[in-house]
């Protein structure tokens, strides 16, 4: 883990050397801080619900500017050479880079819990359905990093690998409105389980589903295995 | 130096990229205590074949070992004993240089207690004191050389993989450099590419001479400077008859070419450059004619530079489009 831990760190400070990541947060904040105003204040609703709905949506939109660098931005400055000869395990160079992008997301997700403070003090929210709402925000984060850190594995170009991202992840987000048209019971069931959005929605509902958990770890550990097989074949 | 372990040792490998060879079918080792200098002019497969010692790329046959680890599978453990650094010197530009090397120190697993005396001993080495606390995108050419090839001496590793490692360097900065390989090669294995003919001799015990992807030569440059006496010339002073003695040295047996210099002192006397060939005796042979002819002075053989020893090793394939005196 020794290894896991440095890479960790470096992709921290360079996070935070650079003003891409505070860029990003304070895109994130600014739609997010839109998105409650029209919400809450605007249509009345003391409720994080339809917020974190949106939020997911301007997830889909953020996320590959966090990732699109992860491997990219090695393959392009000629760092990956080094990582790949140093004593490091290909799997701890993938774990702490998607950890170092995860961090990244998590402040990103503390920042918008300052919504919360009016919508306690005017209001009567429901904490529990707010925490299983974050809960299944924070999956859907998890797994759209892993799909954007694989994509940006297999190229050294950033905006090629945003670009191939952000197809991917809409269409996880939208593939369950093609259940209707489906005419084969297990096409629909398929397109309905593959669903982000209905995943998510589950969290916002209140409801903490095993099914939901479990899809969204499975496609976050499906991408990191791919991202280390993808690197330890390039060899 | 036969006795001492084998640190690097490359066997029958050849590097494919789709159908284009790229490396054919190469072997050989770098003992402990060896500075051994790769030379050949660009694009002859250098950097292909560092990168497969470092366990960057892998050979598509052959096999590559370090320190007795098999770079060809898994480079991890061999990774360990390896310091690299590689054509373009792998650097974070937005890290200060001290964190950059913190984080080296840190994958290479070096203690906690050392890591700062460790790091010291780097910067004072590669003379980096006074950037330290510089983000690396600030630094000049020179300086970013530097600190590439103070994380591969972070550690203290077995064995050292230089790629060009005084390239950008200004002559007093490329002196140090060669200083501080000198130093380190003294009880480690170090292997350096290099297209700069002095470099290698000033500082390799051995030399590999690389082109198209073949190895053509690996030996001391002495060994390779005496076995390459077929471009051999001899330097003789010489006076009287300037026809009658060129017609005599033209026909003497193994003389393949002679050019005649008037010495603008005295008359009657020549300095004159005679190609020959390789085989003993045509010293005393010319020494005979000449005295039946005329008189002679002066007469030495000239032993070949390692420039004509390169040359005439990739001169059978493509001649280098690169040599730097």
């Amino acid at each position: 883990m020794n290894g896991v831990t440095a890479v960790l760190h470096k992709e921290l400070t360079n996070y935070f050397q650079s003003p891409i990541a505070y860029f990003i947060v304070a895109v994130f904040l600014l739609g997010t801080g839109y998105f409650f105003i029209d919400h809450v204040f605007l249509r009345g609703s003391a409720s994080m619900d339809t917020t974190l709905q949106s939020m997911g949506i301007l997830l889909i939109i953020v996320v590959p500017a966090i990732s699109m660098r992860l491997f990219s931005s090695e393959y392009s400055g000629r760092t990956i050479e080094l990582l790949m000869t140093l004593p490091l395990r290909k799997w701890e160079i993938v774990l702490g880079k998607y950890l170092g992008a995860f961090i990244i997301f998590l402040i990103m997700t503390l920042t918008t819990c300052i919504n919360l403070i009016p919508l306690v003090l005017y209001g009567n929210p429901d904490i529990l359905n707010i925490i299983s709402g974050y809960v299944g925000f924070i999956l859907l984060g998890m797994a759209c990093i892993a799909i954007g850190q694989l994509f940006s594995s297999l190229t050294e170009n950033q905006i090629i690998a945003a670009l191939m991202t952000w197809p991917v992840l809409l269409g996880f987000w939208f593939v369950g409105k093609f259940k209707s048209f489906q005419q084969t019971a297990w096409l629909r069931s398929l397109s309905d389980y593959l669903s982000f959005s209905g995943h998510y929605g589950d969290f916002l509902r209140g409801l903490i589903r095993s099914e939901g958990v479990i899809f969204f770890l499975a496609v976050t550990t499906i991408a990191l295995i791919l991202n280390t097989a993808y690197i330890r074949g390039r060899r | 130096m036969s006795n001492q372990p084998t640190l690097i040792s490359v066997d029958s490998v050849t590097k494919r990229y789709g159908s284009k060879e790229i490396i054919h079918n190469i072997s050989f080792d770098v003992k402990k205590g060896e500075i051994v200098g790769f030379l050949g002019p660009n694009g002859a497969g250098k950097t292909t074949t560092m990168r497969m010692i470092s366990g960057f790329t892998a050979p598509t046959t052959g096999r590559v070992f370090v320190a007795g680890h098999d770079m060809s599978h898994d480079n991890y453990e061999g990774a360990k004993k390896i310091g690299y650094l590689p054509e373009h010197p792998p650097l974070y530009e937005v890290l200060k240089v001290r964190r950059y090397l913190q984080f080296i120190s840190k994958v290479k697993r070096i203690k906690r207690s050392r890591v700062n005396s460790e790091l010291d001993r780097v910067i004072t080495a590669c003379r980096l004191e006074a950037v330290t606390e510089k983000e690396i995108y600030k630094l000049s050419k020179g300086y970013r050389q530097r600190v590439g090839l103070a994380q591969a001496l972070l550690g203290d590793p077995d064995v050292l993989l230089l790629d060009e490692p005084t390239a950008g360097l200004d002559p007093g900065q490329i002196q140090e450099t060669r200083e501080v390989i000198r130093t380190f090669g003294q009880d480690h294995a170090v292997l350096l590419s290099t297209h700069i003919l002095p470099e290698v001799t000033l500082i390799c015990q051995r030399i590999a001479i690389i082109n198209e992807g073949r190895i053509l030569a690996v030996d001391s440059p002495e060994a390779l400077q005496s076995a390459s006496d077929k471009t051999n010339n001899v330097s003789i002073e010489l006076s009287g008859d300037h026809y009658k003695l060129e017609e005599a040295i033209r026909a003497t047996d193994g003389v393949k070419g002679v050019k005649f210099a008037p010495d603008k002192n005295k008359e009657m006397y020549f300095q004159v450059d005679c190609h020959v060939e390789s085989r003993d005796g045509i010293e005393s042979e010319l020494a005979r004619v000449i005295t039946t002819h005329g008189a002679l002075h002066s007469l030495s053989r000239q032993k070949p530079t390692l420039e004509n020893v390169f040359l005439k090793y990739i001169s059978d394939g493509t001649q280098p489009k690169e040599i730097i005196q």
